[in-house]
């Protein structure tokens, strides 16, 4: 346990230092997300006026699916990572190592978390720029980065399977591009359920980005919703299994 | 007792390629042995099995008593390896990527950093340590790596293709360092398919092809095998294939070893006695009248080693950087 943690520390180190020298790889997720926020906060801006619309204003609404939208395009960016280690070579280095494999693995993890942490910091600060307003105060948006980092996490599993199975850097991005949007507008992240039309409204339900955004919507603009940070938990929690499980068998293929 | 036993070894890929057919070899304590071949031989299989980075599909292969499927961490702690592909971070300094090596081999902060130092010094690198490696040149990313594989103060270094892509000064400054790294008692196992390099650095060889070993033992041994000096006799040009058969009939009565070989325009033969031999092989080309460009008298090399156990086959090809994920997991 001490051991798996020593070495993983010493990878994680790796990529810190990585992302402190490199500053495009903690930009690199946020750029489109910032975007986003900025542009659809004003195009929107009067969609509060509507009849169903519960929100302050567009601004508070958007701020959850923001979040999401980073935790997913960060996850992209770990598939990438681990497609560049193997071609730099590095993986054999760190496979050559008298280090355990799940190491290599929580390595990576502990450090991809971090930047999404980082990454979802960011964008609270932007927003709080913007004009937004925290209902749940420090100890709320603690919770936000930690359920942003897990739920990034989950996907980081995904973009790993799609990443070593590809063995392309480029592949994998274009399809985190295509995989990205869909699930994300076929969601709650632009349109709140009820102004959802009804066949979208059934699809958003079964889209874990939902839970994960209504959790955040919650802890922004109405207090501590337990259930839907429960749900929350346990739909990450469901997602990583499934995911971890397909990467571990690809990481598995790909060093044997 | 061997450092390196190879028993029977095997490994076959999905698909059904065998890369390596059945090997048996040993290699001891305080050698240079060089296994030499051309592009998907085995070469990389087999070391890649050797630093436990690939599972064998039968055979066994013991590194310093221990087998390396019932063990593996335990053999990763006593190599170090240098893959054919450097594995550096560009993004780190090399002083960074040199410490990272250190500590994954278990080292403290302080004793990679020292260690890191000694290398750095070692392989001079010291006033390059604090820029990144991304900014290194060729020789220098390779002398990095290298100095990786040593973090951990390895006693069986195992490198695969050491100097592919540099220049010669560079080639023959590592060749320097890795006899003087073998003279401080490293044991070193490299694989190249260039022989000049196996020739000047090997103690003992191997010559690996289609996944099998050919022949193995010295330089020296390997060369006298062949049957002793070589006549060459190079035609005057724009002979046709014909005519250069011919002549390898007419010149192959002499030789004490194999029929004559011919190469482009020339016809080569092995005899032991090549001064009194060259007198005869020019009355019978002569009495033929057949026009000679050139006749020489040498030594054999490895060349005409590898040519006779091999077929012929040997031809350097620099491997892009692009496919290396694909060719470093599935070796043709």
């Amino acid at each position: 346990m001490i051991r798996t943690f020593r070495e993983s520390s010493v990878l994680w180190g790796r990529l810190m230092r990585k992302m402190v020298r490199v500053k495009l790889l903690l930009f690199f997720a946020l750029f489109q997300p910032l975007l986003f926020l900025l542009l659809f906060s004003q195009v929107f801006n009067r969609l509060d006026q509507l009849p169903g619309f519960a929100y302050d204003s567009y601004l508070q609404f958007l701020v959850p699916s923001i979040i999401a939208l980073t935790a997913l395009n960060s996850a992209f960016q770990s598939g990438i990572g681990m497609v560049t280690d193997i071609e730099d070579g590095l993986l054999d280095k760190f496979l050559i190592a008298p280090i355990r494999r799940s190491s290599i693995l929580l390595g990576k993890v502990m450090a991809d978390a971090t930047r999404m942490a980082l990454q979802a910091l960011i964008i609270v600060g932007v927003s709080l720029i913007m004009g937004a307003r925290f209902e749940t105060g420090v100890l709320g948006v603690l919770m936000m980065i930690v359920l942003a980092a897990c739920f990034g996490i989950a996907w980081a599993g995904l973009s790993n399977v799609i990443a070593l199975r590809t063995g392309n850097g480029e592949l994998t991005m274009m399809i985190g591009i295509l995989i990205t949007f869909p699930v994300l507008f076929l969601s709650t992240s632009f349109m709140p359920s009820a102004l959802l039309p009804s066949w979208l409204d059934v699809v958003a339900t079964f889209n874990p980005i939902t839970y994960i955004v209504e959790a955040v919507r919650a802890l922004v603009n109405t207090g501590w919703d337990w259930n839907a940070i429960g749900k929350a938990f346990a739909v990450t929690a469901g997602l990583a299994v499934v995911t971890f499980t397909a990467a571990t068998a690809a990481f598995r293929k790909v060093i044997s | 007792m061997p450092l390196i036993e190879v028993s029977n070894l095997v490994k076959v890929y999905p698909g059904g390629i065998r890369a390596v057919d059945d090997i048996t070899f040993t290699v001891d304590q305080g050698e240079i042995f060089g296994f030499l071949g051309p592009n998907g031989a085995g070469k990389t299989t087999t070391i890649r099995i050797l630093v436990t980075l690939l599972a064998p599909t039968s055979g066994r292969a013991i590194v310093d008593g221990i087998d390396v499927t019932v063990a593996p961490e335990e053999v990763r702690k006593r190599v170090g390896y240098a893959a054919q592909f450097i594995g550096v971070d560009d993004d780190l300094t090399a002083r960074e990527n040199l410490i990272l090596q250190g500590r994954l081999h278990g080292l403290s902060k302080t004793e990679a950093r020292r260690r890191g130092d000694d290398l750095l010094e070692i392989l001079q690198l010291t006033e390059a340590a604090d820029r990144r490696a991304g900014t290194f040149s060729g020789g220098m990313r390779r002398r990095l790596d290298l100095g990786q594989a040593l973090s951990h103060d390895p006693e069986l270094l195992f490198l695969d293709e050491p100097t592919i892509g540099l220049d010669p000064p560079t080639r023959r400054a590592l060749w320097a360092y890795l006899r003087e790294l073998n003279a401080r008692g490293v044991t070193i196992f490299l694989t190249t398919q260039y022989l000049e390099e196996a020739d000047s650095l090997a103690g003992r060889l191997a010559i690996i092809d289609e996944g099998a070993i050919a022949i193995e033992g010295t330089p020296q041994a390997l060369k006298d095998d062949l049957g002793g000096d070589a006549i060459t006799v190079t035609l005057a040009a724009g002979m046709d294939k014909s005519e250069v058969a011919r002549v390898a009939e007419l010149i192959g009565q002499y030789s004490d070893a194999d029929a004559a070989r011919t190469y482009d325009g020339a016809v080569r033969v092995f005899t032991r006695d090549a001064a009194s031999r060259l007198a005869d092989v020019v009355r019978t080309l002569d009495s033929a009248g057949i026009h000679v460009a050139r006749l020489e008298v040498s030594e054999p090399t490895l060349d005409d080693v590898f040519l006779r156990h091999t077929g012929g086959k040997m031809r350097v090809e620099e491997v892009k950087p692009r496919s290396r994920m694909m060719s470093a997991r599935k070796p043709r």
